[in-house]
């Protein structure tokens, strides 16, 4: 019986994660599992559960449960989620994602506050991607709301949420490193300090001066005051539950209007499939081999596309795979790939910014708290496209290691090995002393490569630069 | 009723929502503030009463 619980669902004692034989589950103590039980007589919930904006939740009878698992803090009942395919993290996401996850977590606040129902946090890592669509999975976060309390969990929407969108959208600044540097994301004294002068120019202080200098002035008034005696107060001045909807409508309209200019230019990467050396030619061969390699192992489960670009490959891997991820390190190439998959409803292809050669680490309490990507993510097969000249060359990984790498994730593997004598590796190898990178070359890579896997099929690229190989490990 | 929430939800973090929500909100700000300032003159008395008030909500 595989049971573990999950390391990153301890801090509401009112209910946590476990893992039961693969299935998710969430056990509950009786006060958790009265407001569970209230929350899923509501509308709202059924609504939002439909529209898949809420992980699919049902109840579990306990007596059908191992009694290990029951006997965890006093449960007093037990629901079942539907599984994510691939957990990822707000670090991981673009603008765009994190902006949808943000307003994702708004509209159910404001449903909720409908029928009488607030959440106790305001956290990032509330939510996930199911594909590009994002899907709120906390549901012990829901609460029966009192009378006269403002939203608990706004100092954290604003920490891991709104800071960094707004970081983004008025600086310029990408969010990703703030938050992956920090799973509580951005004080509002950090806040402060790097959104300094941003509310004096005009059209670009949305947000800042009652979000961040405001709060930041009565949070620094404020710092010795008890919050059970200010909760009091606040009720006793008038605040309400209407009140706190207001508050929450405010800040909606607020984050849908943010947004990120850099999305608009060209980046490195984002018009790499119309600027890049292929011929027309060899990316028909290219894609038809990438296509026959994946349907040869179909029905595949998960499939990473590494260094996936503007995802095209991963459109050819999602006919073969169940769920596809595609990293890449240009966040304005998944940005733009993030819009599209949502506009078309995409529930199957992930996008994610990643720098392959500094992937997440674990973080949080213990360093578990928040998984490494590579164990979140175990691919059935590995798309390393056009990626190899940049991980050797610019990012000087030795190939050996590189090899080893895709071997310990453990999927069948389709390479491109670009050989230094093709313009876009010759480019790289421009930067770099002459003769630093003397190994990279075909007969090094094929060698390493046989040793560590079996290739199945390999196909030299008209250009006679280029070849690509299907292979799966020894 | 107690409150369930497990988060320190922080004085400020709460009291500045009351502006973010707009009109209604700043009235309830400035009154809080006001109450605050005030609370000295008021006595001892009246501060109780005010308590206990609000803990029966």
């Amino acid at each position: 019986m595989p049971f573990a619980v999950e390391p990153g669902s301890f801090r509401d004692p009112a209910g946590s994660v476990f893992y039961l034989d693969g299935r998710v589950l969430r056990g509950f103590d009786p006060t958790g599992w009265a407001d569970f039980e209230a929350l899923a007589a509501t509308r709202f919930w059924q609504r939002a559960t439909e529209r898949g904006e809420l992980v699919k939740t049902t109840a579990v009878e306990l007596a059908t449960l191992p009694e290990a698992t029951t006997k965890l803090t006093g449960i007093a009942g037990v629901v079942e989620h539907e599984r994510i395919p691939v957990v990822s993290y707000p670090f991981e996401w673009t603008f765009s994602m994190l902006r949808a996850a943000a307003l994702c977590h708004l509209d159910l606040l404001l449903a909720g506050l409908a029928e009488g129902f607030t959440m106790k946090d305001g956290y990032a890592y509330n939510l996930q991607f199911r594909g590009a669509r994002p899907v709120f999975i906390d549901v012990g976060s829901f609460t029966r709301v009192q009378p006269g309390e403002p939203w608990a969990g706004y100092r954290q929407f604003c920490q891991t949420m709104l800071y960094p969108l707004l970081l983004q959208a008025h600086r310029g600044v990408r969010f990703q490193p703030f938050l992956r540097g920090a799973v509580q994301g951005i004080t509002p004294q950090d806040a402060r300090g790097l959104l300094r002068g941003a509310g004096r120019r005009a059209g670009r202080r949305a947000g800042v001066l009652k979000h961040v200098v405001l709060h930041q002035a009565i949070d620094a008034r404020m710092s010795g005051a008890r919050a059970s005696d200010t909760r009091k107060e606040l009720a006793a001045a008038g605040f309400s539950a209407e009140l706190q909807a207001a508050t929450v409508k405010a800040i909606r309209k607020l984050v849908a209007k943010l947004s990120w200019s850099e999305a608009g230019k060209p980046s490195t990467w984002s018009d790499y499939q119309r600027t890049s050396t292929y011929t027309d030619a060899e990316r028909e061969r290219k894609e038809a081999f990438v296509e026959r390699s994946l349907a040869a192992a179909a029905p595949l489960g998960i499939c990473a596309d590494l260094g996936g670009n503007d995802g095209t490959y991963a459109r050819i891997a999602q006919r073969h795979a169940s769920y596809v991820v595609t990293a890449d390190a240009d966040a304005v190439t998944v940005d733009r790939l993030w819009q599209r998959l949502a506009a078309e409803g995409n529930e199957r292809i992930l996008p994610l910014v990643v720098d392959l050669t500094d992937p997440s680490p674990g973080l949080g309490w213990r360093g578990t708290e928040r998984g490494p990507l590579f164990e979140r993510l175990r691919p059935d097969a590995v798309l390393a496209l056009a990626l190899v000249h940049h991980l050797a060359i610019s990012g000087n990984v030795p190939l050996p290691a590189l090899v080893d790498w895709w071997h310990g994730l453990g999927g069948r593997l389709v390479v491109e090995f670009v050989d230094p004598k093709d313009p876009m590796a010759d480019r790289l190898l421009a930067n770099k002393p002459a003769g630093m990178h003397g190994d990279y070359r075909r007969e090094v890579f094929e060698r390493l490569l046989e040793q560590r896997f079996e290739v199945l099929d390999r196909e030299e690229l008209p250009s006679g630069t280029r070849m690509l190989y299907h292979a799966v490990p020894r | 009723m107690r409150s369930l929430a497990y988060l320190d939800a922080m004085s400020g973090s709460m009291v500045v929502q009351a502006v973010v929500a707009g009109v209604a909100g700043i009235a309830v700000f400035f009154k809080l503030f006001w109450r605050r300032l005030t609370a000295p003159f008021r006595g001892r008395r009246a501060a109780q009463v005010e308590m206990a008030e609000s803990d029966e909500r």
